[in-house]
């Protein structure tokens, strides 16, 4: 008879292994370069496209920017997963708040219930954020760390590849740049990352935007595409000698009959 | 039985590594902050030495943020100065600013300082074993005038004329007790706070970038800010090593008999 | 009352068609034959007296009052059930130390009474449970100056300057309103309550009756406190004598 309850047997052989030298499988982590920019018109969010696993690159171009709402967007660093499903269930959430409150919503909004959410799993939910957006009371940028703080910077980076990225901005970035202009500088500094940084690499994705109109630019630059090989390394037919040569059909072909030629006809009384 | 480190960091948490403060004179209160934010993932290496063992603690820390603003309003004439975890100084901040919303709705008026500060003493200590942070509350009410109340680490609350907080205000106290006279005005001691936020920031490299400062009166609540190049500036060192040896001619071989 | 019979007042949850809840009347009515129980607020405190009638000889002079202390600052003074006051005053005591507690200063009279009146409120909405059958006034002095509060079965709550509950309340409130109240001493106040009580007492119904008063102002440093034995008896002696001449 098994005893009531939870079984905490798996916990002491983990445990046990542990103390052995045989650590716990990591978790795929978004090793990362991610951005946000303030500009003219509204915000544009930049982020690299690599997944790793260990030293294992797990995507190559895997999507970091995600949808919270029309004109709400946020990247997300650290574990893939937990970025994924936060910023799913946020996004989730803001769709019902629209619902109920009837008005668009607002960055700050996503921002309280990110910070809500990750502080009260006391920074055991890796999610690093960049929350952007524009809602009725303007642009706004946001940084939220996996322990539930909140930093607001007309220009921000997060993870792994953030010192590269933020050496770009720190540099270059002024207020009230056009479109064209921060999105070069967005790009620059993802490729900062991505260059710079080996958990960060692939393409570049950018999302810019404004009152009107959000646009995702995925795949917005592509600086490692694989390139034509210069030579192949199959091998011409008859380069191994045989002695026989035995070709067999492994075809299988059946004849199947209907049981009833057409079959009933619905029941629709 | 393990002693609880009242000041771990949870691994790679946002810290408030910060020079804090709070004075109050006669109309009113100004409190300070410095606005360096760091993050760090905490490396520890073993080095062998030739005759020793030196243990070094490579400690990467990189800025989140190095404008921060550590001042945060909780009510009209009520704000306070944050310091430890950056997470948990926010969640405590935004706790305390929803209860007092609530008492002003329930009691039709605005809330005391004391009421404020007892609000986050109660969240600090009852949950002592899972925060680190640091506060000072500070602002003006009708009933007491201008107050300042300091709640360390352990959830203690202790109402005084100036307070100051942080890692950088360990290398300020001897400075505060020296200074510090009662009966300024506010012009005395916005420069009190000015300057004791200058030299803390210069020692503690855990703090730096620029000043920011509010004076709370009962008329409002007036931003200051000094930039990071027009700080109050002290005595910043001078080469020793390298400076030249005055040669002295008086220099005689000794005398052998 | 036209609709007896009817059934619409065997619950606190069902209405009569014309919009009444005959058990809240019913908790009035309970009010209505209680001894009168008066507030006065005046320029320095509160004063609280109550007509507590005394049905038996053989009970201990000064048993079963109906004065309260809920808190240092704050008395209580109820008409009606005695039970019922006496739970009144226990919820009272309780919400304070809560009040107390949450926000580490003196409750107000206006904190206390809102919060009772909610409790009362909801005890007028539930098949299972009977509404207060008191009405209470609460007086103190707090961080506002003094406060005079009542409420009711129904669950209203309203500030005054001069209150008046159970039987003898018309005669009450006509004497209250003669006096100007917020000019009044608290020991003017003292004499003003003996005298309104020992009027409103009908010696042709009712035999025996005892005269509880106490205060809270400057009088007593801001503490409930039963009024000095002296200054009781002074009273009482002055409210005999006015009686005398009002006849």
């Amino acid at each position: 008879m098994s005893s009531p309850g939870f079984n905490f047997s798996n916990a002491v052989r983990n445990n046990f292994l542990q103390e052995k030298g045989i650590p716990l499988p990591k978790a795929t982590s978004t090793g990362t370069t991610i951005v946000g920019c303030l500009f003219k018109d509204g915000i544009i969010l930049g982020a690299d496209t690599r997944a790793t696993e260990g030293e294992i690159i797990a995507d190559k171009n895997c999507e970091k920017i995600h949808y919270i709402t029309e004109s709400i967007r946020c990247c997300g660093a650290g574990t893939a997963a937990d970025t994924e499903f936060t910023t799913a269930s946020i996004s989730s959430n803001m769709e019902l708040h629209a619902l109920s409150t009837g008005r668009a919503p607002r960055v700050v909004t996503a921002m309280t219930m990110l910070k809500q959410y990750l502080f009260q799993y006391q920074g055991h939910v890796g999610a690093a954020l960049v929350l952007g957006g524009v809602d009725s009371t303007g642009p706004h940028l946001f940084t939220i760390h996996p322990h539930g703080s909140t930093d607001k910077l007309p220009y921000v980076t997060m993870g792994s590849g953030s010192l590269a990225a933020m050496a770009v901005f720190e540099s270059s970035w002024k207020p009230n740049m056009e479109r064209g202009e921060a999105l070069a500088l967005v790009s620059a500094a993802i490729s900062a990352g991505i260059f710079n940084d080996l958990g960060s690499g692939s393409n570049v994705d950018a999302c810019v935007i404004t009152a009107t109109q959000t646009e995702m630019l995925r795949n917005f630059v592509k600086p490692n595409e694989r390139v034509e090989k210069e030579r192949r390394y199959t091998f011409r037919r008859g380069t191994t000698a045989w002695k026989t040569e035995n070709i067999r059909s492994l075809i299988v072909s059946e004849d199947i009959t209907p049981v009833s030629a057409g079959g009933d006809a619905m029941d629709i009384s | 039985m393990d002693r609880i480190d009242m000041n771990r960091l949870k691994s790679g948490e946002v810290n408030l590594g910060t020079s804090i403060m709070a004075v109050q004179f006669d109309k009113g209160v100004v409190i300070g902050a410095d606005s360096r934010t760091t993050t760090g993932s905490y490396i520890v290496r073993i080095v062998s030495r030739m005759f020793s063992m030196a243990i070094v603690a490579n400690i990467y820390i990189s800025q989140a943020n190095r404008v921060t603003d550590k001042l945060t309003h909780v009510h009209d004439r009520i704000y306070c100065c944050r310091s430890g975890s950056a997470a948990d100084t926010q969640a405590v901040a935004d706790i305390v600013h929803y209860y007092l919303q609530l008492y002003t709705q329930s009691h039709g008026s605005s809330p005391p300082v004391s009421v404020a500060a007892g609000v986050f003493q109660d969240i600090c200590y009852e949950n002592k074993d899972g925060l680190s942070a640091g506060i000072i509350v500070a602002g003006w009410d009708k009933e007491a005038g201008p107050s300042v109340y300091n709640i360390p680490l352990g959830g203690g609350l202790f109402r005084q004329p100036w307070a100051i907080g942080g890692s950088g205000s360990t290398y300020v106290y001897g400075y505060c007790d020296a200074t510090y006279q009662d009966g300024w005005g506010r012009d005395e001691t916005v420069n009190f706070v000015k300057n004791t936020l200058s030299l803390a920031m210069s020692r503690d490299g855990s703090s730096g970038g620029v000043i920011r400062m509010c004076v709370i009166t009962e008329d409002g609540v007036e931003r200051l800010f000094v930039p990071g190049d027009q700080l109050p500036k002290f005595w910043e060192g001078r080469e020793v090593l390298s400076a030249p040896v005055k040669k002295s001619l008086a220099l005689a071989p000794m005398a052998i008999e | 009352m036209t609709s007896i019979g009817t059934g619409y007042d065997l619950s606190a949850s069902t209405y009569s068609p014309d919009g009444r809840i005959f058990q809240v009347e019913y908790a009035n009515k309970a009010v209505e034959n209680s001894g009168t129980a008066i507030g006065l607020r005046v320029k320095d405190g509160v004063v609280l007296a109550v007509e507590k009638l005394v049905h038996s000889k053989l009970l201990v002079p000064g048993a079963n009052r109906r004065i309260q202390t809920i808190d240092r600052h704050i008395g209580m003074a109820s008409a009606g059930l005695l039970a019922d006051g006496r739970k009144i005053s226990q919820l009272a005591r309780e919400e304070g130390s809560k009040i107390r507690k949450m926000w580490r200063e003196p409750l107000t009279v206006k904190a206390l009474s809102d919060r009772i009146s909610l409790g009362a409120q909801a005890y007028t909405l539930y098949s299972s449970v009977r509404p207060f059958g008191v009405s209470t006034i609460f007086g103190g002095v707090d961080k506002s100056g003094p406060s005079l509060y009542i409420v009711e079965p129904s669950g209203v709550c309203l500030g005054y300057h001069g209150a008046a509950v159970g039987k003898g309340r018309q005669l009450a409130k006509t004497e209250l309103e003669k006096l100007k109240l917020s000019e009044l001493s608290m020991r003017e106040a003292v004499m003003e309550a003996a005298r309104i009580i020992y009027l409103v007492h009908d010696d042709n119904k009712e035999k025996e009756f005892e005269l509880e008063m106490t205060w809270v102002g400057d009088e007593s440093n801001d503490l409930h406190l039963p009024v000095p034995d002296d200054l009781l008896e002074e009273a009482k002696s002055r409210a005999k004598a006015a009686l005398e001449t009002f006849e």
